[in-house]
This record gives C-alpha cells, structure tokens and sequence, in this order.
C-alpha cells in the first residue's frame, strides 16, 4: 500500500514518522471513525511529527458521516482534540471544489481554532458558518 | 462572478457548469466538463492532446502573440471605479472581441494557403505523369511534323524571295 506514486498530485505514505501523512486510497469516502485526516493550521500538536496519523475517533452528526463543515474528534499524539473538517475527498455539493486529502483545522472546546494561521484553501461556501466558527475564518489566508 | 478557464481545454466555465479540484499543494483547477476532469485524472498533458487550446497554440495552429490577445491577461491591481471607465470598458470589450476574432481567422487562412500551393503543385504533377490516360502518346505528333514542315517551306520561300 505505500508504493511511493510520483509528484503527481499525490504523496506516499511513509512507514516511519512524517509530519504530512496521508493516505492514498482508491475510493474517495466521507469521513468517518476511523479516517485519516490531514491537518492543515500551523497549531504544534497537528505539525510535529508523530509514528501514527491523526484519525476521526467520533463524528458530531446524526449519522456517523462527516461532511465539509462538520466538527469531528481527532485522536493526535495520544490525545483527544476537536477539529472542524475543512476539505473532504468526496464530491459534495454542487459548485463546491474537491480537495485531494481529507482537511481539517484543529479546534478547542469553546469553537476557537488552536493554531494562528491556516495557509491551505478554504472552501468559501462555509462562510455560512459564520457565527460559530467566525475565528476559524478569519485565520484563513485564502479562500476558493 | 468571473467566467473561468478550463484548465485542460482552455474553454470558458461558466458559474453553474464544471467542476473545481484542489491539490495539496493549493494550485487550484477548473474544469469545464467531465471529459477535461476525466482526462486530467489520467494524467494525459494538455500540451499533447491534439483537441486542446493549449496543444494548438503550442504546435503554432493558432494565434498566439497578438495585442487583441493581451487584454485577455489577468491583472492583479484591482481599479477604482469609475461609471466612464465601466461604460467605455464594455464597449471596447465588444470592439476587442470582434479585431481578435478577425484576426485570429485570418491566421488561419494564411497558415492553410500553403496548402493550396502544395495541392495544386500535386495535381500538376499527377496529371503530367499519368497524361497517358487522357491523351494517346503519339496523338498530335503527325500534325505537328506537317505544321513543322509548312512552315520550314514558308521560310525557304522566303529567303529564296
């Protein structure tokens, strides 16, 4: 399964730490227990490296499915943290763009994101989100 | 809203139409339909499949360096409004779009002229290498033999004059 592919567009999953792991997987599912996901602010607990990925331990939806916009609880480096998923592998809706890894922004218990800065591009039709994730917005340095 | 440009075919997305994929490494591409999407998914390289803008451009089909062609050019330094600009702007638009169009077919036509040239050098050729088809070999020699001895005649009467 970790067959290094070439530059193009995905990256292989290497066997000892590495800060940006994720997986390369046929299919493209939603996120759900157990997924892999990239983090993607500048927050230390989702960029030092560590031997296992950041992976969905429980989803904050009716069904256990988890969508752009969704909070999600990530188990990092032994602990339990909250993040906010940001882009997903699955086609969503309609004029949204298609991300090539499952994304996601680390949050605090209160709503308010852990890390200063979130370089990856966020998608703009989660502005709906505005009142309660309004701070994860405005760290966000590009949107698409 | 902005009409886009298909990264694979370089035709226009339209809102509502296509598809839009983010790489890791946040370049961005638009896709007009799913033909460009599909192909782009196996990898093919714009630059070599023969339908696209980008390959014919590239293999100089097309017009490529033009004035028509730099107003298309993306700028980055926002303008400050103005209703005159707006206005004026709207109609050079439709002025542009007309000069590039003309301009662009008579490229073109000039690029398959030599065609022409090449055509009708091909079928002067044909038809002196299988002109046995149309006319016999010896066909018009008697006549010319006694055109030829008239008018030698002709010219000893002559000179005897």
């Amino acid at each position: 399964m970790a067959s290094p592919l070439s530059s193009f567009p995905r990256i292989a999953v290497c066997a000892v730490a590495c800060s940006r792991t994720f997986s390369v997987s046929a299919a493209a599912p939603a996120v759900q227990k157990l997924t892999r996901v990239r983090v993607v602010d500048n927050s230390p607990l989702g960029n030092t490296p560590y031997h296992r990925p950041p992976k969905v331990i429980h989803v904050y939806t009716k069904n256990g499915v988890g969508k752009m916009g969704d909070t999600v609880l990530l188990a990092i480096k032994g602990q339990k943290k909250k993040a906010l998923i940001v882009g997903q592998k699955m086609p969503g809706e309609r004029m949204t763009p298609r991300f090539d890894s499952n994304n996601v922004v680390l949050l605090e218990d209160n709503g308010n994101p852990t890390g200063t800065r979130i370089k990856a591009p966020i998608p703009t039709h989660l502005r709906r989100l505005e009142g309660d994730h309004s701070k994860l917005l405005a760290i966000a340095q590009r949107f698409v | 809203m902005r009409i886009e440009k298909c990264y694979f075919c370089s035709g226009p997305v339209y809102p509502g139409h296509g598809m839009m994929f983010v790489r890791n490494d946040c370049k961005v591409f638009r896709f007009c339909k799913s033909k460009c999407h599909k192909n782009f998914k196996k990898k093919r390289n714009p630059r070599k499949t023969r339908w696209t803008k980008a390959f014919r451009k590239s293999a100089g089909k097309e017009l490529t360096v033009d004035n028509s062609l730099e107003f298309e050019k993306r700028r980055n330094i926002p303008v400050k409004y103005n209703r005159v600009l707006w206005n004026k702007t709207v109609e050079a638009m439709k002025k542009v779009e007309n000069i590039k169009q003309k301009r662009q077919a008579r490229f073109i036509l000039n690029r398959l002229k030599k065609g022409k040239e090449l055509e009708k050098a091909e079928d002067i050729k044909e038809v002196k290498k299988n002109i046995h088809l149309i006319k016999a070999p010896h066909a018009g020699e008697a006549r010319k033999l006694e055109e030829k001895m008239v008018q030698k005649l002709a010219e000893d009467v002559e000179m005897d004059d």
